[in-house]
């Protein structure tokens, strides 16, 4: 959506400028399109620098759940998304698929997008 | 002005209507501007009402699974929305902090009422997130309840100054207003947040040193408990509120307790909070200090200030940097990435700054939500 915005701004702009310099040799006409090139270069311009703002609201980043093994040795580690109940540190029932240890929740974040700068 | 090709009677007319033009602009010009602002800040307000509505109904979906009908429900969230506290009169500034604390005691007690009444059948720590709820409604009802009574008075009497106030202000309420708008979700759901990042910090590193849940000393003031735990020789108190359920207890007088209880055998007060991060810096970066790490509005830090000076106790603190919307939102991966930092950082303070024999208070500071013993 941006870019099209843009783009069509640019174009107006464009044909506003035009319109000012080219505009009619008629004596009468001239003044009108004086004032409708400089309307529709503003209007362009306008379209061109405003910026987008965080009007087409993206959804949230996803919660998710880090699950680890507790065994030092072991490197296991299971990243699945948010259930109601989990908490960091939560001890959890299931264990380790590779060495049967017990698993404890290492984390729960979420990954939020870099702003630009 | 003269436009070429033009003659007579039109270059004429268009040097009235230029003219007019001018000084329609000059007589009207701040008030053109003033119309335009007042658009913008009814925009934003509009956007803070559907934030506000929309809160008030999550809270009271939330409230009603726990026992009371919806009609019940509202009708009290509505009565509660605008509770206040009144601050105390600081003209006389003796006991200033002790007043403070009482009204905050009592502030929070009316909560604690207010909650279990409306959700009879909710757990403690699941009355805890509701009250963490509750607050974020009350801020967005607040925001929007303020930046109206300015909206509307500077539409009532024109005034440059109240509307170019407001419209200063909006970008930054906007920011404030949605940070606590998106913390809903977790507080809802019971997810840790990214002010948690202190409690983590203490838990992960008494964990590291043989603390277990079962080790944890319940209760030594409201809502805070410690693991005694053993580093190189030292004995270290690692407090923090009690979770996973959303409260930030009263860790400064928790502090102040424990230094009462070993009297003259204090070595060193270590404090972890997350704090502000100015725009520009890293999320999640930790930095190193003087002083007291917590955000109360008093009563507490002045408690740890007062303890540490009285007894002649190093006091530092160690702070994580993020911003409002991380602050009060779901733990961002980068605020949890820094917590080895941290714990080394902790570590190495203990080893330089401290000797065998030495017993430390290792203080985290935030609310648990979502973050379990
Ligand atoms: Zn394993």
């Amino acid at each position: 959506m941006g870019l099209v915005s843009k783009f069509l701004g640019i174009i107006i702009a464009v044909s506003g400028i035009a319109i000012l310099f080219f505009g009619s040799s008629d004596p009468v006409w001239s003044f009108g399109y004086y004032i409708l090139g400089l309307i529709l270069m503003s209007v362009g311009l306008t379209l061109v620098t405003s910026r987008q703002d965080a009007k087409d609201k993206k959804p949230p980043p996803p919660t998710v759940t880090e699950i680890r093994c507790d065994n030092p040795e072991c490197t296991f580690k299971e990243i699945r998304d948010f259930q109601k109940g989990d908490y960091i540190l939560k001890p959890m029932d299931a264990q380790c698929p590779k060495c049967q240890s017990s698993m404890t929740i290492h984390g729960v974040y979420v990954v939020r997008e870099e702003e630009p700068e | 002005m003269q436009f070429p090709g033009l003659e007579g009677d039109y270059t004429g007319l268009i040097n009235i209507v230029f003219l007019v033009f001018i000084i329609m602009m000059s007589l009207y010009g701040a008030r053109i501007q003033m119309w335009q602002w007042l658009k913008q800040i009814e925009a934003g307000l509009i956007e803070l009402e559907h934030m506000k509505k929309e809160s008030t109904q999550r809270s009271i979906e939330t409230f009603k699974k726990f026992g009371r009908p919806e009609e019940e429900v509202e009708k009290e969230l509505a009565r509660w929305l605008d509770y206040f506290t009144i601050m105390p009169v600081d003209l006389d500034p003796a006991g200033v902090l002790k007043r403070l604390d009482h009204l905050l005691d009592e502030r929070r007690d009316r909560f604690q009422e207010f909650v279990s009444e409306l959700a009879p059948e909710g757990a403690l720590f699941e009355h805890q997130s509701l009250e963490n709820t509750l607050e974020v409604t009350q801020v967005l009802d607040l925001i929007f309840r303020i930046v109206r009574h300015f909206y509307l008075i500077g539409k009532k009497t024109g005034s440059q100054i109240m509307i170019m106030q407001i419209h200063m202000q909006l970008p930054d309420i906007m920011k404030l207003a949605k940070a606590y708008f998106d913390a809903l979700d977790a507080f809802a759901e019971g997810k840790p947040i990214g002010d948690g990042i202190g409690p983590l910090v203490v838990t992960r590193f008494a964990r590291e040193y043989g603390g277990t849940p079962e080790k944890y000393v319940h209760e030594i003031s409201k809502e805070v408990g410690y693991y005694p735990i053993e580093v190189e020789g030292r004995t270290v108190y690692a407090l923090r509120a009690t979770g996973p359920g959303g409260t930030v207890g009263k860790p400064g007088f928790a502090v102040k307790k424990l230094v009462d209880d070993n009297k003259g055998k204090i070595a060193r007060i270590i404090t972890i909070d997350a704090a502000l991060k100015l725009e520009g810096e890293d999320m999640g970066r930790v930095s190193e200090g003087t002083g007291a790490a917590i955000g109360d509005p008093g009563p507490e830090k002045y408690a740890m200030e007062q303890t540490a000076t009285e007894n002649d106790i190093g006091i530092e603190a160690i702070v994580i940097k993020e911003d409002e919307a991380a602050a009060v939102g779901v733990m961002d991966k980068k605020i949890l990435d820094a917590v080895p930092d941290v714990i080394d950082r902790i570590r190495t303070s203990i080893l330089k700054r401290t000797k065998p024999g030495d017993k430390i208070i290792l203080a985290g500071i935030g609310n648990t939500i979502g973050i379990g013993l």
